[in-house]
Formats: structure tokens, sequence, C-alpha cells
């Protein structure tokens, strides 16, 4: 049985390259067929807004990219719910990823054999 | 299972620390090390908020040395060696990047 | 630099022989692809290429093998969404070759 990893994503999408890089983690791990989970948190809940339009700065799509998760076999999505209410995410996209609270979160860590934060 | 939970970063610049304490369970431990060891700064919020959990604090001591940091006594000041085995015992290692 | 011949279009290839300019795509670019490949595109080999591009569309990145199969199966059934029916098609290597036949950035994700 591979180990269990769980990828925490705490960058906002269009700063810098920490959003692409633990979606790349994600994506390889998910092809390998991995036990494989993601954690948006912080700013990185900011990846998971609606009608984010990647043209405007010519960089390739993290939205839509983000969407392929589940036919890449990552069906663990989870987001913080507080990052999000602090920070007034309202339409989201991605709708299989799932709300936790701060205590569920420790739980989530827990469960897994291996963490990563980026 | 138990987390040992690594920050590096000042808790002055970001949520990291915040996020860090929220999330924390309570057979985690903490390990300051480099720019995160200013979160021991007397009488700055992050000293306060971690002194009022009771979670364990460790700090590696070459680094708040290096900053002028002094070590309360609800933490304890490891070397490189004593990190290495915090992170054997330890189920997993969360490194906050 | 690589180049494929289209009629009377010379169109630019990359060392693997993907297209550099995605919007190079047309059906005859992807009929000189696969001839160079040695295959004959027949109607199992379109409705692949079709899923693929509209794979990419909507998520904006090439499949790996597993997505492959996975959306094939969502998309035309199980009993095409399999490695097998996909290797006999595109040579044992569905994700690459049929990306490149239908015109999409190498897959990144296939290590």
């Amino acid at each position: 049985m591979p180990k269990s990893v769980l990828i925490i994503s705490r960058q906002s999408p269009w700063s810098g390259p920490g959003a692409r890089e633990a979606l790349d983690i994600v994506l390889a791990g998910g092809a390998f067929d991995l036990p494989i989970g993601l954690l948006f948190l912080d700013d990185g809940v900011l990846q998971l807004a609606a009608g984010q339009n990647a043209k405007a700065l010519q960089q390739k799509d993290l939205s839509a990219n983000l969407q392929a998760l589940p036919m890449f076999g990552v069906e663990e999505l989870f987001y913080c719910a507080e990052s999000a209410n602090a920070r007034g995410l309202g339409k989201r996209s991605l709708d299989e990823a799932e709300p936790l609270s701060a205590e569920h979160i420790t739980a989530l860590i827990d469960r897994y054999d291996q963490v990563i934060t980026l | 299972m138990s987390t040992l939970h690594v920050l590096s970063h000042s808790p002055f610049g970001d949520d990291r620390l915040s996020s860090c304490l929220r999330l924390i369970g309570s057979a985690d431990a903490l390990l300051l090390c480099g720019d995160a060891v200013y979160a021991l700064q007397p009488d700055s919020a992050p000293f306060f908020a971690l002194q009022d959990r009771t979670i364990k604090v460790f700090v590696l001591d070459e680094d708040a040395q290096a900053r002028a940091i002094d070590i309360p006594d609800w933490a304890e000041a490891v070397d490189y060696p004593a990190f290495v085995e915090l992170s054997i015992h330890h189920d997993k290692v969360n490194s906050w990047l | 630099m690589n180049f494929l011949t289209v009629g009377a279009r010379a169109i630019e290839l990359d060392k693997d022989g993907f297209l550099v300019d995605l919007s190079d795509w047309s059906a005859e670019v992807a009929s000189a692809l696969a001839a160079a490949e040695d295959i004959e595109l027949t109607p199992e080999h379109w409705e692949v290429l079709e899923l693929l591009r509209s794979f990419y569309a909507e998520f904006q990145l090439s499949p790996a093998t597993r997505p492959l199969i996975k959306y094939t199966a969502l998309k035309l059934g199980a009993d095409k969404g399999n490695s097998l029916h996909l290797n006999r098609l595109f040579k044992g290597t569905p994700a690459k070759l049929a990306a490149k036949l239908a015109g999409l950035p190498k897959p990144t994700n296939c290590l």
C-alpha cells in the first residue's frame, strides 16, 4: 500500500509559482494512483474563486486545471472554511471541494501518512 | 498520530503561525527555526499567542541566539541532532514552506 | 527545426513531433501527423481525438493515461474507455500519441 499524501496549498493563484507547484504534485500523484488529498488553506482558498481569467495575465489556466482533479482520481478535495470566510470567498468553482472546520483539518492531517505544505 | 509542525518564516509577515496554531493537534509539537524564532520576541502578539497554548514548542537554539531571542521557560531549545530526533519521534513532519 | 508538410503549408513541430502552434491543427494536419506515425485514422481514432480536444478545452491540460481512460469511459462507455482499446488504437502510448495527433501539448504528467 503506497503512503497517502496530503498537499496543503496555501498560496494565492496568480502571484507566484506556489499554487501551480502544489497542483502539479497532486496531478502527478493522481496519475500514479497514489492516495492523495488536497486542502486549500489561507490565501490558497482564493484559487477556488469562480470567474477567474487566466488569459488576462497570459498564464496557464489554473482554475480550469483544478477542475480536472476528479478526472485524475483526486477526489479528496477540501478547503478551510475559516480561510474562505475571512476572505469573503463567494461563488466557488470546483464543487467537489468540501469546507472543513479547524478541528476537522486537524483530524484530516492525522489521517495522512505524509503532509506537504506549499 | 502526531505531527511535528516546522515553521521557518517570520510570524509578522504572513498567516503561517496563526493557521498552524489553529490546526495543531494536542499530540503535535511545533518547532521554530529561521525567522520563525521571532515569534518569541517578548511582548509581541505571536509570543502571547504561543504562551497561552499548552502545545510543545521547540526552538532551534542557534537561530534564536543569532537573532538575540531569549527562549522562555515554556519553550525548549534544541540543536540540529535534537531536531532530527524530534522528526523521527513524530509520525510525520509538516514543514510550512 | 521539424516541419510537417500539409498541402502547401509547412507546419512547425517541436523535437517530439508536437505542434508548436496549437492553432495549426486541422483534420488534414491530424491525418498527416498520423501518417508520419504509420497510423491511418479510422472513426474510432477520430472519436478519441475529438474527446481529447474537448478535454483540453475544458481543463486546459493534456490528460495522462489514467485520466484519459477515465474520461473516455465517462463519455464513450467502458468498452472504449479501457487501456486495451486505447493502446490498440495508439500503439501502446495513448496519452502521448493521441495528444500529439489531437494537436494538444505534450502531457506533462506522463513522467
